[in-house]
């Protein structure tokens, strides 16, 4: 019992950040129609901008940030990820998008990934970086945890999935009770039709994708403290972010967050899973439920047919 | 003849093709694989040659990886996965197994091909925006996975692997693989197979309705690249001597689609040179960080992004159809095939395709509500309504593009249930689209070659790439029924200029060429005449007559009630999804309910 609470929180919690990057590529590809595959990498840019702004390229200790630089950090992080998602936009997506070349954003969007990646690992090429936590979580109960029902429990889980479900109840209620998410949903529904009624199509796309930077910085914000980071962690939380709004069509904030936490508790039961005599262990928590997916896609391809449209 | 003079006379016929259409490119090629092939024996000690044999491979896994994005149109970015698939087969089962290299290969490339059918089977039917994230989600799935199993993959110091060949015998192979993987997907594009699949990238529901199986030709398309690169990652496993899950990880397949791109997608050679550019830039990168005393490998990502950015913002045709656009790169042009008429579909008189009671509704609208109509050989049926009445509907359940929810359709007496549009177009049942619908990208002759290649059995990928003289026989005969059909609908005079750059009435008359080249027996016409002028209008009408008189039984959705009037010997009046009145042109135009609901003040 104790374990399957504590299986429940980690997993939540690690699926609460999935969920915010789901959220995010659900709101971009409603928008474009396009997949935004560089989308993890913004993650990682927020995460390792704020670091550089903290303590330049030098290891970092929960003791040696804190104050106001650590503050302006996070706030720098902030302001370049939604100039990247912005940018990403008005540089790797529009032209293409405009011209119907599938294969030119596709390139366009992965080269910025990449681009994105090895500045990042060229720039922090040490293993592993810390995080420090904006929020003092280890202050709380013995050193970050707590004993509920005999389960011992990060504190900072219970924020994760907090921050992570308030953000996705403000994007939902963003987009449909907002004059700015109305437009947007108006996009998304009839693009030509929207610009005849004058919305203004191209700015509130541009806007959007800025949000979904900023979204991106806000989910760097809130899983980095939890482990050691490196250059690839964007792009894995990116990539599961990706699955997590695939499974659900990238359908509606609520929706997207849903598929991250389940995403999350499916990875965290697998890591424990003791299945009679199969132990699944560690080792298949980020492949099965991506093997699965894949899986989805191939048994269900009416997901998103090719044909149809004449 | 006897077996021995026929061969014979098709190697003279081969060789005489291949004289005529040698140039002086074909020579500097031959010149230059020739010299390639002496360097392991003549080379300073500074060329690596077994970086060159690496480069081979990755070049060989690229142009595999063409059959999907330049010829397909398939975003793939898994071909690294593939890549891994095929290297840690190989190093498995030569390491820990003790098999030889040859069976091991076999094996690999089988894997990979697997692997292909398992992911394609579900990727070939999707968009391409969804093919590039499944592709891209397959990547970091073999990686995470090879990464996460020390096992199976060897951890961090990867599985050695014991030296099979000699690093010139590296050499060698993989620079005969690679011409041969060059000149084979060159056939393969000219072939009909190829322009099948660029027929289905340029407008699927097109293609669909001249019979191309779409998701067969892409599936094939795809476990082509996918056994490629199985072939490419086995052996450069071996030339490498360890197998290292991180070498073929996002960076690999993203490396490789890269090269397709600055390359070029639409050139077999394409992603040889874009191989051998991002090579290049990469180790210039190489060269100035070594000065500065940097790790450079960390820094080719950056490169190969940067590379593709500049060519992408250059327009992104890549490197090889920049350069054949300022040089005059083709040889004398092939001969010209005659045309050859169309031949008529063996058949006279009696009903050949019969639909009672079709209905079908989308949603709570009703599209088609109990409509029974019957076409006989070399009649003309035309059906009109208003816009919205159902009419492109009820061609589309004819053709088998949809299902009716109730009803059913017989050709010659028996029930087309369960025959898919390509089944029915093979059994001479063809529509056209109602909106313009040449396939972009091809000439006029092409977009009439796909329709000429639906009963097509010998020129398929096998026989094309073995240039047999069946292959051979069949491609002069498409080209030559495509001309016919051409000449059919009054275009010869376009046969070699692009489909979409012609003005939208010829745009309609190409599609109507291609659906003419698949020899129908019952077409079925979505408003053929719209936008032509008068004198256009007449010829289609004359063409429609000739039609009729070659025993075609004819559909017509037409808005042109004048054309209908000269051609029609029956018309069905379609409102609201209900047939509302059938006869003769003259009997229906009397009708009062047909006045009511459709021609208000306007006279027939």
């Amino acid at each position: 019992m104790s374990l399957a609470l504590q299986i429940l929180v980690t997993g939540l919690a690690a699926g609460g950040v999935y969920g915010l990057i789901a959220v995010g590529h659900s709101l971009v590809y409603r928008l474009t129609g396009i997949v935004h595959l560089a989308y993890g990498d913004l993650v990682g840019l927020g995460m390792f901008t704020t670091l550089f702004v903290a303590a330049g390229t030098g290891p970092v200790t929960q003791q040696t940030a804190g104050g106001a630089r650590f503050l302006i950090a996070l706030v720098v992080g902030l302001v370049v990820c939604v100039a990247a998602g912005t940018g990403s936009y008005l540089y790797a997506v529009q032209p293409y998008v405009q011209r119907g070349s599938t294969i030119g954003w596709v390139a366009a969007i992965v080269a910025i990934a990449f681009a994105v990646r090895s500045i990042l690992s060229a720039v922090f090429d040490k293993p592993g970086y810390v995080f420090p936590d904006p929020l003092p979580f280890r202050d709380i109960g013995r050193s970050g945890f707590v004993t509920v029902a005999g389960a011992s429990l990060q504190v900072r889980s219970f924020f994760v999935i907090a921050v992570a479900l308030a953000l996705a109840a403000v994007a939902g209620f963003t987009l449909d009770r907002t004059r700015f998410g109305r437009g947007l949903q108006a996009i998304a529904a009839d693009e030509e039709g929207a610009r005849i009624v004058g919305v203004p199509v191209d700015t509130l796309v541009a806007v959007a994708f800025g949000l979904a930077g900023g979204l991106a910085a806000l989910a760097a914000i809130v899983a980095a403290p939890s482990g050691s980071v490196t250059a690839a962690t964007g792009a894995v939380l990116g990539l599961k972010g990706l699955v997590a709004a695939l499974v659900v069509r990238f359908g509606s904030p609520l929706r997207a967050m849903l598929a991250g936490l389940a995403l999350g508790v499916a990875e965290s039961t697998i890591a424990n899973a003791h299945l009679g005599s199969l132990e699944l262990g560690p080792a298949y928590r980020e492949v099965i439920p991506l093997a699965l997916v894949l899986l989805l896609v191939a048994v269900r391809p009416q997901l998103e047919a090719l044909e149809g449209e004449e | 003849m006897t077996a021995l003079a026929q061969t014979r006379s098709a190697l003279g016929d081969a060789a005489r093709d291949a004289r005529t259409a040698w140039s002086r490119w074909h020579t500097l090629g031959a010149a230059v694989v020739a010299l390639a092939a002496l360097v392991p024996a003549f080379a300073p000690a500074w060329v690596h040659v077994d970086s060159m044999a690496a480069a081979f491979y990755r070049a060989l896994a690229a142009t595999g990886l063409l059959l999907a994005v330049g010829l397909a149109g398939m975003p793939s970015l898994g071909q690294g996965a593939f890549m891994a698939i095929g290297a840690f087969a190989v190093a498995l089962l030569t390491a820990r197994a003790g098999w030889p290299l040859a069976p091991a290969i076999v094996v690999a490339v089988a894997a990979a091909a697997c692997a292909g059918v398992v992911t394609g089977i579900g990727v070939v039917r999707l968009r391409p925006v969804f093919v590039a994230a499944t592709t891209w989600i397959l990547t970091w799935v073999v990686v995470i996975f090879l990464l996460a199993f020390p096992s199976v993959s060897g951890g961090a110091q990867g599985i050695v692997t014991p030296p099979v060949l000699s690093v010139n015998a590296h050499y060698e192979l993989a620079l005969a693989l690679l011409v041969v993987s060059v000149l084979a997907t060159a056939a393969l594009t000219r072939g009909r197979v190829g322009l099948e699949l660029r027929a289905v990238r340029a407008r699927p529901s097109a293609a669909a309705a001249l019979g191309v199986p779409s998701a067969r030709r892409r599936l094939g398309a795809f476990v082509g690249s996918a056994a490629v690169a199985g072939l490419a990652g086995g052996l450069s496993v071996t030339l490498a001597g360890v197998a290292d899950a991180t070498e073929y990880g996002p960076y690999r397949s993203f490396a490789l689609f890269v090269a397709v791109l600055i390359g070029g997608a639409a050139s077999a050679l394409g992603p040889t040179v874009g191989v051998v550019a991002l090579a290049v830039v990469t180790g210039a990168g190489g060269v100035l960080a070594g000065l500065e005393g940097v790790e450079s490998a960390r820094f080719n990502p950056m490169l190969a992004s940067l590379l593709l950015l500049t060519v992408l913002a250059l327009g992104g045709e890549g490197i090889v159809p920049a350069v054949r656009r300022y040089l005059p790169l083709a040889g004398p042009a092939g001969r010209a095939a005659a045309a050859e008429p169309r031949a008529s579909p063996a058949d006279g008189g009696g009903a050949v395709l019969a639909a009672r009671g079709l209905s079908k509704r989308f949603g709570s609208v009703v599209a088609a509500d109990d409509v029974s109509v019957t076409l006989r050989s070399g009649e003309l049926c035309a059906l009109v309504g208003p816009n919205g009445s159902g009419k492109t509907t009820v061609l589309r359940l004819l053709a088998g593009t949809m299902e009716p929810d109730a009803g059913v359709i017989l050709l010659d007496g028996s029930a087309l249930d369960d025959v898919g549009q390509r089944g029915r177009a093979l059994r001479g049942v063809v529509r056209t689209l109602q909106t313009t619908s040449p396939l972009s990208g091809l000439t006029a002759l092409e977009n009439a070659a796909v329709g000429a290649g639906l009963h097509s059995r010998d020129g398929g990928a096998f026989r094309t790439l073995l240039a047999t003289p069946r292959a051979r026989r069949e491609h002069a005969r498409l080209q030559a029924a495509a001309r016919g059909s051409l000449l059919d609908v009054g275009l010869e005079w376009a046969a070699d200029q692009p489909a979409d750059r012609l003005a939208g009435p010829e745009q309609r008359l190409v599609a109507l060429a291609a659906a003419l080249a698949t020899r129908p027996r019952a077409l079925l016409l979505d408003e053929p005449s719209a936008g032509a002028s008068v004198s256009d209008v007449q010829r289609l009408a004359t063409l429609l007559a000739r039609l009729r008189a070659d025993g075609v039984a004819l559909l017509l959705v037409e808005h042109n009630l004048r054309l209908v009037r000269a051609v029609a010997d029956r018309v069905l009046v379609l409102a609201a999804g209900r047939v509302i009145a059938e006869g003769s042109a003259d009997e229906v135009a009397a009708n009062d309910a047909v006045r009511a609901a459709y021609l208000g003040r306007q006279a027939l």
